[in-house]
């Protein structure tokens, strides 16, 4: 009797979920071999283990964390709690890998007028493979691929990238045609007395309207998207003006200096486009400059280049201001307007040749720079130039100079490309590859 | 000393003849308008005081004059600045002007050229030593190119002088000048230029054909009075203001008697100046007298006299003059508003 005691103790602690549906198939033979004890007692099994006594909230656990001194000894690494798998996923009770059918479980009792009645239907083949596929997904989730003018200067990462308007302020009025360029996203640590080492994540936003309105501001967070958010918000409400040159480049070349950045900037044409560091041409883009060369000498911290930048802009001079500080007419002169002494700007008084004294700075680029000139340094011609090969590849490429242009003038012309025997000898004529609707037509 | 050179033996004269263009004829149903000889329009065109009032209707706008082009497939530049006194800038400014006037030249206006058959010498000992026609050229240098001496010796022994084509030909292959071609592009042929015109480039098709032919040559006069008839017919006159095709333009309306539509322009956009430089030159190429009492005097007789769209000229007329009077009572009505009367 006491035998039977331990028995339906140990069948008591097996867990009710996998095991369950073995314990009717068990218990029955013990009521039918109650008097033949020995048998049972010769087959003590130990159902318990490490897997069925714990949930599996515990065990999953125990592979996904690291305690918090085997972290500071920078274990753990490559565990995180994105690993952790929800086996019970994908499973319904009552259905499971021998196809059984439950009346009253997995299927109704009654069918029509008939009882259904429990039966063993062929196995399904595929449901193993799908669990497998279900668990594989599970843990490895991937970002939605950015579009290409989306992403900003480098992969998957914030700086460059565009996140729309601030915020509008209260009940104000919409940020409209706002837009606003992540320049910086780091994670930032301090000390506090009672946490230790405190970590959170500092954004460096600028925003603008196109138009010649810009601000810029710094916002720190726990979570990322708090401090973009904070940065984004403040940058909205310190907004500064700056001019424009035909809605399209800088006022002039300029010199501008912060700590031990230094950015020569000088206006181009339209149509040029933006040649310079990264963070200045998300800035440029943001404040509506189109056209523009700029040159960082010195330190390329992004906080330091975006202050330099913007301090530029705005001690830019309007051409009105500089011809009345001159006194001068400010003429713009270009070969694509055949050289037209083009007015830009006009002073109320203007000098006289005589009332210009003899030292005064009349060139505009040594105006523009302060008397500073950009080093502009030659490039070395390429090594190979030097080889006798190349002067052989010259040589040889010669009589190929004009062959682009020949090419064009026979298309032009003719059609094709034919030789001047092409009149008398009709073959002597390029192969044309017959077109592909053709090529099919002859196949069939 | 007069240098000859032989050019290529098959030089293939006769297929260079005008052949291609034959078919297009009656483009657009433009019939080709050509200035002959019978009519010289050469005195009354170089006349000085023609060209000068050529060039008042020219209206020449400086910055149109001197608009942004695209040089090619040359990169931006970047532009100049410069610091200027009243002075400078004034002259500068002039500067730019005699560039504008030498710019705006008219292309001349000549009659059209008469084929070349003159026969130098005939040597029938000749007959049979080529297969094919000798170019000879001489290549002598600071010679025009239309004074070029070039003669062509036939296979059957004949020496004469080469025709028109063949001197184009011969002239831009030793003395080639920029953006000509020796044959002529097919832009000037059937369905391209057609589109052109249809597109309403008329200054970029009168470039070409300035670039492309001689002044005399009937390929150019044929091109330029299609193109004229078309600006004629669709009103295009403003693409042609501040260029030099303008003057060649009005000459050719004028010397057609085809002046209604440009008249009718003026007085509608208000520029009764230049409608009477119109008619005045009207009068002196056509040697037509008209009444000279007051400002609107002339075109008013013009239009009883000489003109084909009466109905619409009179009624642009009255409109012209109802707009002057209001606009001198609202002057009047300002200054007395201001007590200057």
């Amino acid at each position: 009797m006491a035998q039977l005691l331990n028995i339906t103790k140990t069948l008591q602690k097996l867990t009710v979920s996998s095991r369950c549906r073995l314990v009717p198939v068990l218990v029955k033979p013990f009521e039918e071999d109650l008097p033949r004890t020995s048998i049972i007692s010769t087959t003590a099994t130990r159902n318990t283990n490490f897997f069925n006594k714990l949930p599996a909230q515990d065990l999953w656990k125990g592979i996904t964390s690291v305690s918090n001194a085997g972290k500071k000894r920078g274990r753990g690494k490559n565990v995180s709690k994105s690993k952790i798998k929800d086996l019970n996923r994908g499973q319904v009770i009552g259905i499971g890998k021998a196809n059984i059918l439950w009346p009253g479980l997995s299927s109704p009792i009654i069918r029509g007028k008939e009882l259904v009645e429990q039966q063993k239907l062929p196995e399904d083949p595929e449901r193993e493979k799908k669990l497998i596929q279900l668990r594989d997904q599970m843990g490895t989730f991937k970002h939605a691929k950015l579009s290409p003018i989306e992403r900003g200067w480098s992969g998957a990462k914030m700086p460059g990238r565009s996140i729309g308007p601030p915020d509008p302020i209260g009940e104000g009025e919409k940020f409209a045609g706002f837009d606003s360029v992540v320049l910086e996203l780091k994670t930032v640590y301090n000390m506090k007395g009672n946490f230790g080492r405190k970590r959170r994540i500092k954004a460096v936003v600028v925003t603008g309207n196109k138009k010649g309105l810009v601000g810029f501001a710094m916002g720190r967070g726990l979570e990322a998207r708090t401090a973009l958010r904070k940065a984004k918000n403040r940058s909205g409400q310190k907004l500064m003006h700056i001019k424009l040159f035909r809605n399209h480049t800088v006022c002039h070349d300029f010199f501008t200096q912060f700590g031990s950045t230094k950015i020569y900037v000088s206006q181009k044409p339209e149509g040029f486009g933006l040649v310079c560091h990264r963070a200045i041409k998300s800035i440029c883009d943001v404040v509506g400059i189109k056209d523009l060369h700029a040159k960082v000498e010195g330190s390329t911290n992004v906080n330091h280049i975006m202050k330099a930048f913007i301090l530029g802009l705005i001690r830019q001079k309007s051409p009105e201001e500089v011809a009345e500080q001159k006194r001068l007419h400010l003429v713009e002169i270009c070969k694509e307007n055949n050289y037209f002494p083009n007015v830009i700007a006009s002073p109320k008084e203007c000098r006289t040749h005589e009332e210009i004294p003899k030292d005064e700075v009349l060139d505009w680029k040594q105006y523009c720079f302060d008397g500073k000139v950009v080093l502009r340094k030659k490039k070395p011609p390429p090594f190979y130039t030097r080889l006798k090969s190349y002067e052989v590849y010259l040589k040889k490429q010669e009589k190929l100079r004009n062959q682009d242009k020949v090419r064009i003038n026979l298309l032009a012309e003719y059609g094709e490309l034919r030789t001047f025997l092409a009149d008398k000898y009709p073959e002597c004529r390029a192969y044309k590859p017959p077109k592909k609707e053709e090529a099919n037509d002859e196949a069939a | 000393m007069a240098a000859f050179r032989l050019v290529s033996k098959c030089l293939k004269a006769e297929n260079l003849s005008s052949a291609h263009f034959t078919i297009f004829k009656r483009l657009l149903n433009y019939s080709t308008v050509e200035y002959d000889e019978q009519r010289d329009p050469r005195p009354s065109f170089f006349n000085k005081d023609i060209q000068n009032l050529l060039r008042t209707l020219t209206r020449v706008d400086l910055h149109k004059v001197f608009r942004r082009r695209k040089l090619g497939d040359e990169k931006v530049r970047d532009p100049e600045y410069k610091f200027m006194t009243d002075e400078e800038l004034q002259e500068a400014l002039q500067k730019a002007q005699q560039k504008a006037n030498s710019l705006l030249q008219i292309p001349p206006v000549v009659p059209a050229r008469k084929p070349i058959s003159k026969i130098l010498s005939l040597d029938p000992e000749l007959q049979g030593l080529e297969t094919s026609k000798m170019v000879f050229t001489d290549i002598t240098f600071g010679v025009k190119d239309s004074d070029r001496l070039i003669v062509v010796r036939q296979p059957d022994g004949t020496l004469c002088e080469a025709e028109w084509e063949v001197k184009n030909r011969i002239n831009q292959i030793y003395f080639p000048q920029k953006g000509r071609s020796v044959k002529p592009p097919k832009m000037f042929q059937g369905t391209d230029f057609e589109d052109l015109l249809k597109r309403q480039e008329y200054e970029f098709i009168l470039d070409c054909a300035c670039i492309q032919f001689e002044p005399n040559d009937p390929d150019y006069q044929r091109i330029t009075s299609i193109t004229y008839q078309h600006i004629n017919d669709n009103n295009g006159f403003d693409k042609l203001r501040s260029t030099r095709h303008f003057g060649a333009l009005t000459f050719f309306l004028v010397w057609h008697k085809n002046i209604d539509n440009l008249l009718l322009e003026l007085i509608e956009t208000c520029y009764a100046d230049e409608a009477n430089s119109l008619i005045e030159l009207y009068s002196k190429i056509k040697k037509v007298e008209f009444e000279k009492t007051n400002d609107l005097s002339m075109i008013e007789h013009y239009i009883k006299k000489c003109s084909n769209k009466k109905g619409a000229l009179e009624l642009a007329l009255q409109a012209y003059k109802e707009m002057s009077h209001q606009k001198q009572n609202i002057e009047k009505g300002i200054k007395t508003a201001h007590g200057m009367s």
